[in-house]
């Protein structure tokens, strides 16, 4: 950070202190360094970003099974319907040599992984499960993203809900499209009947009943970062 | 008298605005979750789990926005920290502050003063030990609220870090702990201002500080003598 923002931020925070009291913490004023604040931020995350950093939840941490909590923005649990809508299919696609479509059984068939790892909610809890699913490294070996894909978005049918990544980050070796948890099928209430799942970002940014996973050159927000959120949003 | 470096004026009052936005947008980002357990267990050590803080005392209106002011004004926190320890360092004011070996026994001479066990104020330096004490925390704990605050930030990609804290969970309970170890330390410090040397206020504005008025002075106690003392006569008066 340089003197100029040192002192803008400076500025801002003898603003808020005058605002909290009027109880006007979001003030327009602010946003720009606030956003100025996460750019630099996201800057730094990313250079400490590193695919062999992995998650190892501690050795006596128990599962959270029925604990584990689930939400979705639908007024409605999402089910994929399949007389309404056909069979569901995970269609990886945009800035690729050659995009497909899978079906669940397709996307089993592939190579896979189990895998014991934390889930970090943006609201400071956690959560252990075992995921089981097929890395996104092994969908772009298939697919091939050309090289300017930077980014990925992952979108569903649970009504506009998507999140798009920086690529090192769906690249990581523990982020999956996970289709098994605990040692079953995804249930509804975690996002059947496949999710993104990675300890890389925090939860808001693995999207749950997947639809489409597109490589593109460049970000394209996601429902929780055009709210506000952190769009890098990495652990 | 120059009492005070305009360095450590302006740091203290950013410390103040800084510190305070931070506790307000953190207490706000814990009511998310105002507990430590994760999911499917139970913690031992915090009997208010699931308890919200009252919405007074946090800042940032909702999540993300607490989270946005969390992230930016760490840096500032930060950064005003960094300039003061570097400053008190090279400017010498450390020595003020930094524990040496006659400090405890001082301090408990301090506490019998401030119990009327002891009559007159113990003799002292810039501060007494009980401020030295005080002074010398808060960048300690401040450290650890930093390092605590990266392992929580970051569980995965700084994970030596959270493991050397004991893991997430208690990552995050050593950052709530030492924001109370530290928002415990300011109460007592600003009713010590209050109570013993409203002086010292003036002084951390102005840096200007009149001798005659400090609370040795004074033989000041807690709302004991906050008025210049006269005479020797009017020292004793009121013990």
């Amino acid at each position: 950070m340089d003197r100029r923002h040192f002192l803008a931020l400076g500025g801002a925070t003898l603003g808020a202190a005058f605002l909290d009291g009027c109880g006007l913490d979001r003030a327009p004023q602010a946003e720009p360094v606030l956003r100025s604040a996460e750019r630099r931020n996201e800057a730094i995350e990313r250079s400490l970003f590193r695919h062999r950093s992995v998650d190892r939840p501690p050795a006596g941490a128990r599962a959270a099974g029925a604990a584990f909590p689930m939400y979705f923005i639908s007024k409605h649990p999402p089910v994929w319907d399949e007389s309404v809508r056909g069979a569901w299919t995970l269609e990886v696609t945009g800035a690729v040599k050659r995009p497909i479509k899978l079906t669940l059984p397709e996307l089993v068939k592939l190579r896979s992984v189990t895998q014991r790892v934390d889930h970090f909610c943006v609201e400071g809890w956690t959560a252990v499960a075992e995921w089981t699913g097929v890395r996104m490294r092994e969908l772009a070996r298939i697919v091939e993203p050309t090289p300017d894909a930077g980014y990925v978005d992952f979108q569903s049918f649970d009504d506009d809900y998507h999140e798009s990544w920086d690529i090192e980050s769906a690249m990581h070796p523990q982020t999956i499209v996970a289709y098994g948890m605990d040692g079953r099928y995804l249930g509804v209430p975690h996002g059947a009947p496949a999710r993104v799942h990675s300890p890389v970002k925090l939860g808001y940014k693995n999207t749950k009943y997947l639809t489409r996973i597109v490589f593109l050159p460049g970000r394209n927000g996601g429902y929780w970062s055009d709210q506000g959120y952190e769009w890098y949003g990495g652990v | 008298m120059k009492r005070h470096h305009w360095v450590v004026r302006v740091t203290h009052w950013v410390n103040v605005v800084a510190f305070t936005l931070m506790v307000g947008s953190g207490l706000q980002i814990f009511n998310a979750y105002p507990a430590f357990a994760r999911r499917g267990e139970t913690f031992c050590c915090y009997p208010f789990a699931h308890k919200a803080i009252p919405s007074a005392l946090t800042f940032g209106g909702w999540l993300a926005g607490a989270r946005n002011w969390h992230f930016a004004m760490m840096w500032v926190l930060v950064l005003n920290g960094l300039i003061y320890i570097a400053f008190i360092y090279l400017h010498g004011e450390w020595r003020d502050l930094v524990p040496r070996r006659g400090d405890p026994r001082d301090a408990w001479q301090m506490i019998r003063f401030y119990l009327f066990l002891r009559r007159d104020h113990p003799r002292q330096g810039k501060h007494n030990a009980l401020q030295k004490a005080a002074y010398f925390a808060f960048p300690v704990l401040a450290a650890l609220q930093v390092a605590t605050g990266l392992a929580i930030w970051k569980p995965v990609q700084l994970s030596w870090l959270t493991a050397l804290f004991g893991g997430y969970v208690w990552a995050r309970y050593w950052h709530f702990l030492s924001m109370v170890g530290l928002v415990g330390l300011i109460i007592g410090h600003v009713f010590m201002v209050f109570a013993v040397d409203p002086y010292s206020l003036v002084s951390m504005v102005t840096g200007g500080y009149d001798a005659r008025f400090s609370p040795e002075a004074r033989n000041a106690r807690p709302f004991y003598h906050l008025l210049p003392q006269q005479s020797d006569a009017g020292a004793s008066e009121g013990d």
